[in-house]
């Protein structure tokens, strides 16, 4: 459906070959038998074939295991990192600190993700020195952090400069002079307790220190509250130390591993000999962890009131205050609910990428590491591989535009016709067919085209189901399911007269010169052949279906969009010969082999190959009534 | 994988022999990613002879993710927020190629839901019924996301990482498998590390015990967890799916409104609803059933109070567009309407209590039953640390409403697990007001610090009971508490006995802070083991000491390293 129609999709069968471990073997619902499986026609219609279906263009092809693989039977590894919005490569080492996004300009608006460049907010009457002020504009939906009231006074650098101002204009302190705030803080509340504990009131002692506590929390509230970030890192700080109290001081710490390499054991086994100083510094029972018991601990209170604010919020601005999901999941921070708290998104990094096959490891295909270069170095194209199938409606007569003058005034003619296909197709066009109005009921040729990227000769078996799988059950009818491809050899053996065709295309399917005949094939050239396939679409549930469906009361409103997709599976399956000297034997032998008889061995050993591998072919949406 | 990761591998393994001075064996040199080297330095020691050194270069590196039926948050430890939240909607389900997403006028159309589909079952990654469920298309949407956030948002280089994994506990163990093995597969992970879900959200709140009450998707689960273990569990399907289906069935009726009689019904997409339900969505914070019996802490109130009563002369209302309706509208709604569905969905104040089964018993009743049936003092730390999670529980005012409510239940019933006493209820009515009158009086005297009783002049002979009496202070207490303030954890570690809820910063956070801390992690599936045998390889106890019993330095213990155990568990999962 998302190419236009016709299309053929490939179905890459390593779903089947799957890690399956021990469990799904004996688990309560057994899974149907092996053989079994590998009789069962393809269903397109399945829900989890849209994840094995590919088009050509985006199989690969690996030449050890000989077999088609999709993107998810390779393994990635990334090349290197880039912006594509600045198309600056960034180091490894960058990703692993500063993560994966830009940390230059590049920044993509919040509310529709265009990228945003700076613009400048200088007033021409009185120019500044610079050009400043500047913001972030969306050039397509005109948002720009004017509209949080952030604004920038250099056009560089956007990223420090956004990583200390909060929306609405203020400074932001960074996190290195909150870590410093918070260790402040601490100290004088512990300070403050020691104080307390020295003057010695007695009984109101929790209480005031609860106080105190409480009035942290205020300093907290008093900024609209610690944020996301600052309560986790008061909650990292906070576990760390109390982990740090827990060391265990004596030498046969569980969690060590006995390596004489690592000096922290060699010190354990230093230990072991002074052993009458660690015996008597038995450990102590350790302290349970406490939980946290403020908020510079990470400790926050649920309290009405934020919940009442934001409620309150909502009545006044509705709707157009608050943020749709999908402009959320874009935010770093995934706590925003109201427009005015969207920051612009820092554009995440791409990366160039090399696959490997999953099952052998050989490299499937790998790009130029230069970032602006789009040309590969290693590429296994399953295109030149693997033969290419498409389908087209055949017109009804050899001579489909002339026909049509006539068909209008003699209708004698239009009966004599071969087929009832004409009926079918529209009449005011009738070289052209309209794939997304197929009428349903009326049998309908198609031609099957098949051609071929290797340079052997092939042999084609072609099955389908007879009927389609789905709602709409179509039939389908090859008249000619087996027949030869030529070799892929040389464009000027075509041209120059069919001197190379002779020896590729053997005669024994028959001629094929136009003929709707079962078990000839309809046409062919140097490399493809094409045959005729015969198509009744079906008429969808109603007509066909109407013995499985138990509630048949809303029957036909339940058709859902892609039900009336008119879908073929093909099981293609290829032979033929190839000469294994020329690629295999120099990778197989070694070199001292190769040497020995190589000349010959190149040029006898000629290896039978066979591939299968189900396609999809969609032909059209059904018009159904 | 790369050379370099290939060269390492090889590099530590001559390395680890020669320390060992043995042969090398199999086990060496086959080609699994998890091959010998120095194994991490969990904490550091206070060493004598040096610093901690070589073995926090070679540390092991993590990969935290968090999984729920609708979303897959993936990140790396020590980030506060995940790299990427990622879902599954149809558009997600696709074939490669597939771009009609993008087409503008599919855009604009409402998608029908399918013939016997479940509310939003197309924006579903599992369920808990597995009885219907088509594990192969799990595992491959599952493994589609998953690729989706290793080379979108992850970037990783190409070595292998560990990976922690938060999961709801109790999954069905073929989905669990599913799950792990597309995690085995794609990721190469060379082990996994589970933690149970509202253990996190318990880490991330800052607490060691919390009941924690998960609003999720299909189900609310609420968890007590004491001292970082899950003592007692209570299931509602009170949850998102049920609030979503009200919500679409609400904004039908108001559609319909505006419809003439004989055209076709509006009937939203999961999609719209479920916009309208994150944007605009709220619950009313204050509790309508039982208003009379309510009583009201001093700190809420008078917000709440002006806010319900005071009556909005121009109503106001929420204009909201629906491009894809037919013809395109835009509804203008009251706003106290979309307060309606999470009132009707998930506290079902207009059905009586009988009326309910035992898997649709509104929130605050599994909240207020799941604390019932916890022993006393697990009661008393849990109910002043109810942690509410979640992807439901960011609905403004859904928090103070259920703590509320459940505040409200508690003060009607007490902690009493009878509910009916028959012919007796009368005698038992007489009981419970007496003990209420008495918690008012201790409470008026908590606030004026003096007893009337002791005042007024009449009652000079007539002590008030011991119970009501000032306590007499200690000194020896008073020493000991001033040295437990002074050593022990701060008094605000030890509040207790009053329903308080606690913010958590979520389940992803607190795995992210569990791997950054190095935790390390009951339920560790390694991946050999479990390509070998799969889940089955589990050993049947629950409890494996993560803390390993004292060895001998025999050369065995050398030889076998921190890194391996001997067998592993399920844990929760079992």
């Amino acid at each position: 459906m998302a190419y236009t129609f016709p299309y053929t999709y490939y179905s890459c069968s390593c779903h089947e070959t799957r890690i399956s471990p021990g469990a799904s073997k004996r688990s309560s619902h057994p899974p149907p038998a092996e053989d079994e499986e590998d009789e069962q026609t393809f269903d397109p219609k399945n829900p989890r074939s849209n994840y094995s279906l590919y088009p050509l263009e985006h199989l690969l092809y690996c030449e050890d295991c000989r077999q088609i693989r999709c993107p998810r039977c390779v393994i990635e590894e990334t090349l290197n990192w880039f912006c594509p919005s600045c198309l600056f490569e960034v180091p490894s080492s960058v990703v692993k600190s500063d993560g994966n996004r830009c940390t230059r300009n590049c920044y993509n608006c919040p509310v529709c993700s265009a990228p945003m460049p700076v613009a400048s907010l200088e007033d021409p009457a009185n120019p500044s020195p610079n050009g400043g002020p500047f913001i972030l504009s969306c050039p397509y939906c005109h948002w720009s952090t004017a509209e949080i009231g952030i604004e920038f006074d250099k056009p560089t650098g956007i990223t420090s400069q956004l990583a200390r101002i909060a929306n609405g204009g203020n400074p932001m302190p960074t996190q290195k002079d909150k870590d410093k705030e918070r260790d402040r803080r601490k100290e004088s509340e512990s300070r403050k307790l020691q104080d307390l504990l020295l003057s010695g009131t007695s009984s109101s002692s929790a209480a005031d220190s609860s106080a105190a506590s409480t009035s942290f929390d205020d300093i907290y509230a008093s900024t609209s509250g610690p944020t996301h970030d600052d309560l986790f890192s008061n909650l990292s700080a906070f576990y760390k130390s109390q982990l740090a109290l827990q060391t265990p001081s004596n030498p046969f710490s569980p969690h060590m591993d006995l390596n004489f390499a690592s000096p922290s054991s060699f010190s354990r086994i230093m230990n072991l000999y002074s052993s009458t100083v660690s015996k008597k510094q038995k450990r102590d029972k350790p302290v349970p962890m406490r939980e946290a018991a403020s908020a510079l601990e990470g400790l926050r209170i649920h309290s009405p009131s934020t919940d009442v604010d934001t409620i309150e919020r909502l009545r006044k601005e509705g709707w157009n205050a608050s943020v749709s999901p999908a402009q959320r999941l874009a935010q770093p921070n995934p706590n925003v609910r109201l427009a005015s708290e969207l920051r612009p998104v820092a554009t995440l990094l791409c990366t160039k990428r090399g696959k490997r096959c999953a099952t052998c490891r050989h490299i499937l295909s790998k790009p130029e590491a230069k970032i602006t270069s789009t040309r590969y170095k290693i590429k296994l194209l399953a295109l030149n591989h693997v033969p290419r199938i498409s389908v087209r409606w055949l017109s009804p007569t050899p001579a489909a535009a002339s026909t049509t003058t006539i068909n209008s005034t003699s209708s004698s003619f239009g009966s004599g016709m071969p087929n009832p296909a004409s009926v079918g197709a529209p009449s005011a066009a009738a070289g052209t067919f309209d794939y997304e109005n197929i009428k349903p009921g009326i049998p309908t040729h198609f031609i099957l085209h098949v051609s071929n990227p290797l340079f052997d000769p092939i042999r084609v078996t072609l099955a389908t189901p007879s009927i389609t799988p789905g709602k709409l059950q179509s039939r389908v009818t090859l008249l000619c399911p087996q027949f030869e491809v030529g070799a892929n050899t040389d464009v000027w053996d075509d041209a120059l007269g069919g001197g190379g065709r002779k020896g590729s295309v053997s005669v024994g399917a028959g001629g094929g010169d136009g003929q709707i005949e079962a078990g000839k094939v309809w046409d062919r050239g140097r490399n493809w052949t094409s045959v005729v396939m015969e198509i009744v679409p079906g008429l969808g549930v109603t007509g066909s279906g109407a013995g499985d469906d138990d509630d048949n009361d809303n029957d036909d409103e339940e058709l859902d969009e892609d039900d009336a997709v008119l879908e073929i599976p093909i099981f293609v399956r290829i032979e033929y010969e190839t000469e294994v000297g020329a690629e295999e034997g120099r990778i197989g032998m070694g070199p001292g082999e190769r040497g020995g008889k190589g000349g010959e061995a190149q040029q006898v050993q000629r290896e039978k190959r066979e591939e299968a591998f189900w396609t999809v072919v969609g032909v059209g949406r059904v018009l159904l009534f | 994988m790369a050379s370099s990761a290939s060269g390492e591998r090889k590099a530590s393994a001559s390395h680890s022999r020669s320390i060992r001075g043995t042969t090398p064996r199999l086990h060496d040199l086959a080609s699994t990613p998890e091959a010998p080297r120095t194994p991490p330095l969990l904490r550091s020691t206070s060493s004598l002879y040096g610093s901690p050194g070589g073995s926090f270069r070679t540390e092991d590196e993590y990969v935290v993710l968090e999984l729920g039926s609708r979303f897959v948050r993936g990140g790396f430890p020590g980030e506060s927020t995940p790299r990427c939240t990622l879902s599954f909607g149809p558009e997600h389900q696709r074939r490669v190629g597939d771009y009609r997403e993008w087409d503008p006028e599919y855009a604009q159309k409402r998608r029908k839901r399918r013939k016997g589909q479940d509310w939003g079952e197309d924006y579903e990654l599992y369920r808990m019924d597995i009885a219907n469920l088509d594990l192969d298309l799990v595992a491959d949407k599952f493994d589609r996301v998953v690729r989706e956030a290793y080379t979108k948002y992850f970037l990783l280089d190409p070595k292998p990482r560990r990976i922690l994994l938060a999961l709801p506990p109790r999954m069905p163990h073929p989905l669990i498998s599913t799950l792990l093995a597309v995690l085995f597969d794609s990721c190469q992970a060379p082990s996994i590390t589970l933690l149970s879900s509202p253990v996190l959200a318990t880490v991330a709140a800052g607490l060691r015990s919390a009941l924690v009450v998960d609003i999720g998707w299909a189900e609310t689960v609420v968890t007590a967890v004491c001292e970082y273990r899950e003592v007692h569990e209570r299931r509602t399907i009170r949850a998102g799916k049920l609030l979503s289906q009200e919500m679409a069935r609400l904004l039908n009726a108001h559609l319909e409104a505006d419809v003439p009689p004989n055209a076709p019904k509006p009937d939203i997409s999961f999609e719209e609803a479920d916009e309208v339900l994150t944007r605009v969505g709220w619950c009313n914070t204050r509790p309508k059933s039982n208003r009379r019996t309510m009583y009201f802490p001093a700190r809420t109130s008078p917000i709440l109070e002006e806010f319900e009563d005071a009556p909005e002369t121009p109503e106001p209302s929420v204009t909201i567009p629906f491009p894809r309706n037919t013809p395109p509208t835009n509804l203008s709604i009251a706003f106290k309407e979309l307060a309606k569905p999470a009132e009707k969905a998930l506290f079902a104040t207009d059905t009586p209590l009988s009326d309910f089964d035992d898997h649709e018993l509104p929130l605050h009743h599994v909240v207020y039953r799941a604390l019932l049936a916890l022993p006393i003092d697990v009661r008393r730390l849990c109910m002043s640390r109810i942690v509410i999670t979640g992807g439901v529980s960011n609905l403004p005012g859904l928090k103070t409403r259920i703590l509320a409510e459940v505040e409200a239940l508690v003060q009607q019933r007490g902690w009493d697990p009878v509910r009916s006493y028959g012919s007796a209820s009368a005698r038992h009515e007489q009981t419970l007001r007496q003990q209420k009158e008495k918690v008012e009086l201790r409470r008026d005297e908590g606030a004026d610090k003096v007893s009337e009783l002791l005042l007024s002049p009449g009652a000079e002979q007539t002590l008030p009971p011991a119970g009501l009496r000032e306590p007499e202070v200690d000194a020896m207490d008073v020493k000991l508490a001033n040295m437990a303030l002074k050593h022990g954890p701060p008094p605000a570690c030890n509040a207790g006995g009053e329903i308080r809820g606690v913010e958590t910063l979520g389940v992803w956070a607190g795995a992210s802070l569990v791997a950054q801390l190095r935790v390390r992690g009951i339920v560790e599936i390694d991946r050999e083991r479990f390509l070998k045998d799969g889940l089955f390889g589990a050993s049947m106890e629950k409890e494996v000491s993560v803390v390993p019993q004292r060895q001998s330095m025999g050369p065995g213990v050398v030889g076998r390293g921190g890194g391996d155990r001997a067998s592993w568990t399920l844990g929760v999962w079992a």
